[in-house]
């Protein structure tokens, strides 16, 4: 029964995680930005929100919870905004800019973290930040569930609800699929790809603290994320692009990725003594296995990757 | 006082390096059907997007009903009534036909998307002008004819008064075609004016009231169709008196090279076959042309003879071997030459310099490599050879990056470097398209050469003028079959246009069994 | 001809205006951060003060890199060139890696796995088999292509785009090589008392690549400038990268091999109508830049300066990372890569120089981010620089019409 609790909850975890964080791919890719930039806004989000909860620690439980995922949120949308900038406005390569900022994030991070870390009056060489986690985390009949299932579960409806049911999800896709035609009808393909761009910015800097901050009492910002961004990528395209997909999707992933944290719970596991780096491989194992068996009836949006030039169509 | 319901003034209009409109004036009466012609490049589809809104003019000005108005966007064209289906039709192909018209102009109730008044407008308008779709298929799954449909159904959803149809006739076989105009006339009729693009004579002279020549950026005059003939028409758009005949002698087949036998070829988007049971021969010289509408799987089956997809069943022999699973390096050594349906997805590498671009198929024999190391110079003097024979022109001469050439001399330099092979077949996909009539007429000659020399070519073609020209015996592909054999002497458009529809099917070809007996006795 | 020169000019004078933003960019940040240290010690501090205490501590000393107190009569007074030499080696290697693959049409983002990998090579052939340093370097180029033909396998055969296969890649590579480096504590590489694997000069001095400092008659202080600097960690590895990458540019420029992978990476459609085998060649491209960025590897390690650490497995190497900024900064070419790796190479080793309370030195990798992402629309710069440059010198000479 704890193993189970304990599955569940790392399951739930990891799984809400790679589902906002792929929700965030598909809205940009639905819009036609292959957004590899993740892993970097989930680092910028993370921190953002991480400082948040250190600032806003004397404020009440609720404006702590709060304000921490906004900051996050609204972080990751800076730090996407960069790539919207680059991507759609100066119609760079998506993959190569999505790269950089996913390099340039990990040293932003660290500068900042040292920084709260000296002006704290802390050891000022180190990037780790030490905070708590009290109100993201409740027990509930001995199962742990953190404030992030519930706004996971809450922005997963929304994102359907958006993506299929606005008329802004309608001209998104529209955008990812066929720009010029959207454009002859008048709709602003760049405006469309700046916004969807900038929701999966909001998304992924939310998942970035959903997942280091309801798990760990402190995050040394010299490891960025840990790859998860990119599992996440994985998760997206396992998922075919469709927000219920994505989340069964993410749980599939997330049982994977959740043995490494309860092997040793699990006596027939533990008893076979494998080192933790072999569960550490599995989703991404796991991930390559279920790319190459799904390629063939992948369907990414059409214009994904394809910077868009009003000059030629 | 004529009632104009659009006025385009002297407008001009300049992209780096070349003024695609120079001092074009354009008047549009209300309730007609007014053609604008010209050649490929001759500044149509840059006029239109000017009055739809998608590029602004350097100079000169547009007038609604006599006002001066201004077009920034197709928001703002479609305020103004204005519709435009354009050639390559803009239709989201994941989406249903009712998505794809309601598409930027969208009603919505509490914030959500509410379709159920759009769905009943659209099946109104449908029923109206005999267009009928189903609002709830995919675009990707309705045949090209119905496509356009739904590009006409988003211009009537939208109310548009004024509707620019750019060759709307290309991908519609002579039936459609037939329909199309009739559909045109009624628009008219009730008051609607209709902007039409094409090359087509022989369809201005059945539907236009008046038409609006261009030549190279410049406007040519505009004509009333009654005071006017089709050679008038021509000489305007060229410039000269053009020939629609292509002077050749009587071919005399000679051995076979070529043998297909009952080829299948599985489709990429679908669960069927979209090449089925084809056989026939192409023999030493004679132009067979394979004729269809386009996606009758005429580009499945070359991408399978030429090697660039498999076949599921039946057999090619070249030259009397089989390479039905040969290489597609295996099959060009064997003599076969390839001029691509895509010239930018196949025939070239873009960013190759065009000297780069004239070894693509000999760059590996031995006269242009030593130990693995490119031979420069004789690459160099080889492409300059090349480019002076078949009239190459480019900026830079050897060295121009190909991408920055126009897609005639593109094709010129594709064409000479293939038949330059001198290999036993070439075989020609659409070699023509999107070319002057001056190229046209090159590329023809240059295709009777080859068969005068003794070479097999295989010319596919959607363009039936083409087709009836230059070929020696037509092979009609309808839904990945061949449907009928007809010697282009004996034989009319209005004839094959029946078999490329589907709607009839030579006795022989009903059996599925069917192989040709040697020597192609229908000659 | 002229059009060439003001080409290849216009590609040096876009990456220059990277470096330069990317640098400003960095200055203002120690600027930012030198006005906050000054304002928070709360004693009366003017703008100059804060100049120059940004530029001193911290601008100055990113800019002289390994330079920064050199001083050759005091050894190790020169340590720091050397290291700073040394890894010109695995950043051009890895630089080299990225820059064949984008040429050839591919993204190898998994520099940082064939690194890896490729480390991993060297270790077993210096630590386990005892063979000498080339046939070390030769296994880590070995092992590095088997670790880059494997996205390209998954990319021919299964049409995975590459850019995802090799970061799963990466990370399969790194827990994979760690597992057994580390061998739960007592694994033969692993050194326990250091938690990281072993010296080589302790395990296998023959590992060692060597350096220019071979005659042992002449006291060190007494030898030439150029053998101290050459001397370990910096060794002959510098100069086997810098050839490589002559090697890398003569192949792709001058021989058939080179004409085929660059119509690949052009076109692949166009290569495939060509008769040239796409799928062979995509895995030959990704097996190479593999063996390339394994070779980086082999060339770090086997100077023996730094030991691999197999219990770091939260975050890869940044080499292979960093090689896809030396690689974007050259605009592949491999000529030019040389010059961004050593430019690359010169400020990584500034950023620890600066003074650690005031500035972290983690702003050298702010400034070398800032690059890559300024380089990804280095493009845009080329275009508006080719427009300035055709009007100041090719104004007279314009094509006019069709030239035959």
């Amino acid at each position: 029964m704890e193993i189970l609790a304990l599955f569940i909850k790392f399951a739930l975890l990891y799984g809400i995680v790679l589902m906002l964080v792929a929700l965030g791919g598909m809205f940009s890719e639905r819009s036609g930005i292959i957004n590899i930039a993740l892993e970097g806004i989930m680092v910028i989000g993370a921190m953002a929100g991480v400082v948040a909860s250190i600032d806003l620690a004397g404020a009440g439980l609720f404006v702590k919870v709060a304000g921490s995922i906004l900051a996050a949120g609204v972080a990751g949308m800076v730090y996407a905004f960069l790539l919207a900038f680059a991507s759609v406005s100066l119609k760079a390569d998506q993959t190569i800019g999505g790269t950089a900022l996913n390099i340039l994030a990990t040293a932003i991070a660290m500068v900042i973290a040292k920084r709260v870390n000296s002006s704290t009056g802390k050891i000022s060489d180190s990037a780790r930040l030490v905070y708590s986690y009290e109100g993201f985390v409740y027990n509930i009949g001995g199962v742990t569930v953190n404030i992030f299932f519930i706004v996971g579960i809450v922005l997963l409806v929304l994102s359907y609800v958006i993506l299929y049911k606005t008329r802004l999800g309608l001209r998104l896709r529209a955008c990812g699929e066929h720009p010029q035609a959207a454009d002859s009808l008048g709709i602003n393909v760049y405006k469309m790809r700046y916004i969807g761009v900038l929701i999966s910015g909001f998304l992924g800097g939310i998942g970035g603290l959903a997942y280091i901050l309801p798990a760990n009492p402190n995050w040394d910002f010299k490891y960025g994320i840990a790859g998860m961004g990119f599992l996440a990528l994985a998760v997206m395209i396992f998922g075919q692009w469709k927000p219920f997909k994505i989340f069964f999707a993410a749980m599939f992933f997330a049982v994977f990725k959740s043995l490494a944290d309860i092997a040793d719970s699990i006596p027939l596991l533990s008893s076979l003594r494998w080192p933790k780096e072999i569960y550490n491989m599995m989703p991404f194992i796991a991930s390559m296995i279920v790319l190459a068996l799904t390629s063939g009836k992948s369907r990414a949006p059409k214009a994904e990757g394809i910077p868009y030039d009003k000059g030629q169509r | 006082m004529d009632d104009y319901v659009i006025e385009m003034l002297h407008i001009t209009k300049t992209f780096p390096g070349i003024k695609a409109n120079d001092d074009i004036t354009l008047q549009l009466r209300r309730g007609e059907i007014h053609a604008l012609l010209g050649e490929n490049g001759a500044g149509k589809s840059t006029l239109m997007s000017v009055l739809f809104g998608l590029y602004q003019p350097d100079s000169g000005e547009i007038h609604k009903d006599g006002k001066l108005v201004k077009i920034n966007n197709p928001n703002d064209a479609n305020a103004l009534h204005i519709g435009m289906v354009h050639q390559h039709f803009k239709l989201v192909e994941v989406f249903s036909v009712l998505d794809n018209i309601i598409l930027g102009a969208e009603d919505t109730k509490f914030g959500l998307l509410h379709k159920e008044e759009a769905r009943k407008k659209v099946e109104m308008l449908s029923r109206r002008y005999n267009l009928m779709v189903d609002p709830d298929a995919l675009v990707e799954d309705i045949s090209v004819g119905m496509q356009q449909r739904v590009e006409i159904l988003k211009m009537l959803y939208r109310d548009n008064e004024i509707l620019i149809l750019d060759e709307p006739t290309a991908v519609l076989t002579p039936q459609e075609i037939e329909e199309l105009i009739q559909i045109m006339k009624g628009f008219a009729a009730e008051g609607k004016s209709i902007l039409f693009i094409t090359h087509k004579l022989n369809e201005i002279m059945a539907v236009a009231d008046r038409c609006t020549v261009l030549r190279k950026g410049k406007y040519m005059g505009t004509v009333d169709i009654k005071d006017t003939t089709k050679e008038e028409l021509s000489r305007m758009m060229v410039g000269r008196d053009v020939s629609f005949t292509v002077d050749k002698k009587a071919s005399e087949p000679g051995e076979t090279v070529l043998s297909v036998r009952n080829v299948t070829v599985p489709s990429k988007l679908h669960n069927n076959n979209a090449v089925k049971n084809v056989s026939f021969d192409v023999r030493a010289g004679e132009i067979v042309c394979l004729a269809g509408i386009e996606g009758n799987g005429q580009t499945e089956f070359v991408q399978a003879l030429t090697g660039l997809e498999k076949t599921s069943g039946g057999s090619i022999t070249l030259c009397g071997k089989d390479i039905t699973h040969a290489t597609i390096r295996k099959r060009a050594l064997t003599g076969m030459s390839h001029v691509p349906e895509d010239r930018h997805k196949h025939g070239l590498v873009l960013d190759y310099t065009l000297e780069e671009n004239m070894v693509l198929q000999r760059y590996f024999e031995p006269e242009f490599q030593k130990f693995g190391f490119i031979r420069k110079k004789k690459v160099r003097s080889y492409a300059q050879n090349l480019i002076e024979r078949f009239d190459v022109r480019s900026g830079q001469g050897p060295l121009t990056i190909v991408r920055a050439m126009s897609g005639g001399n593109q094709q010129k330099a594709i064409v000479g470097r293939e038949i330059d092979r001198g290999t036993s077949l070439l075989v020609a996909v659409q070699p023509t398209r999107g070319l002057d009539v001056g190229a046209i007429e090159y590329i023809h000659k240059q295709l009777v050469d080859v068969r005068d020399g003794g070479g097999a070519v295989l010319l596919v073609s959607l363009e039936l003028e083409e087709v009836m020209s230059v070929s020696d015996r037509i092979l009609v592909m309808y839904e990945g079959e061949i449907v009928g054999e007809f010697d282009p002497k004996q034989t009319t458009v209005q004839e094959l246009g029946l078999y490329m529809a589907g709607a009839r099917k030579q006795p022989q070809f009903a059996d599925a069994a069917y192989i040709k007996k040697e020597g192609g006795d229908r000659q | 001809m002229k059009r060439r020169i003001l080409s290849g000019l216009n590609t040096i004078l876009a990456a220059l205006i990277c470096v330069f933003i990317g640098l400003l960019l960095g200055f203002i940040i120690l600027v930012v951060f030198s006005w906050s240290s000054l304002a928070s010690k709360g004693d009366p501090y003017t703008f100059g003060k804060v100049i120059e205490q940004a530029w001193s501590l911290g601008f100055q000393r990113i800019l002289l890199g390994g330079f920064y107190q050199l001083n050759w009569k005091i050894p190790p007074g020169n340590q720091a060139l050397r290291s700073e030499i040394a890894k010109v080696a695995p950043l051009l290697l890895c630089g080299l890696s990225v820059g064949f693959a984008f040429k050839t049409g591919l993204f190898n983002i998994g520099a940082a796995g064939q690194y890896t990998i490729g480390a991993f090579g060297a270790y077993v052939f210096a630590l386990v088999l005892g063979m000498p340093w080339w046939v070390c370097l030769i296994a880590s180029m070995l092992f590095g292509a088997v670790w880059g033909a494997i996205p390209g396998f998954f990319k021919a055969y299964f049409n995975i785009n590459e850019v995802i296969t090799s970061i799963m890649f990466n990370w399969i590579g790194l827990y994979m090589a760690n597992t057994i480096m580390y061998g739960n504590g007592s694994g033969v590489m692993y050194n326990a008392l250091e938690s990281k694997n072993w010296k080589l000069s302790i395990k296998n001095p023959g590992a060692i690549i060597p350096d220019l400092d071979v005659d042992s008659s002449i006291k060190f202080a007494d030898k030439s400038t150029f053998v101290k600097a050459f001397t370990n960690p910096a060794t002959i590895g510098v100069f086997i990268a810098i050839a490589v990458a002559i090697v890398v540019f003569i192949i792709l420029n001058k021989t058939v091999f080179g004409y085929e992978l660059k119509a690949c990476g052009y076109s692949k459609t166009a290569a495939k109508y060509a008769g040239i085998n796409e799928k062979r060649n995509i895995i030959l491209s990704m097996a190479i830049a593999g063996a390339l960025a394994g070779l980086g590897a082999g060339l770090y390690y086997l100077t023996g300066t730094e030991q691999w650490n197999p219990q770091e497995n939260k975050a890869l190497p940044a080499m292979g990372f960093d090689g896809i900024s030396v690689a974007l900064l050259a605009s592949s070419n491999p000529i030019g890569t040389i010059f961004s790796a050593i430019f690359k190479s010169h400020i990584a080793t500034g950023g620890p120089k600066m003074e650690k309370t005031l500035f972290p030195s983690e702003i050298a990798d702010v400034i070398s981010g800032a690059i890559i992402y300024l380089c990804a629309f280095m493009l845009l710069f080329k275009n508006k620089l080719a427009k300035l440059l055709g009007r100041l010198f090719l104004s007279g000479d314009a094509p006019k019409g069709g030239v035959k």
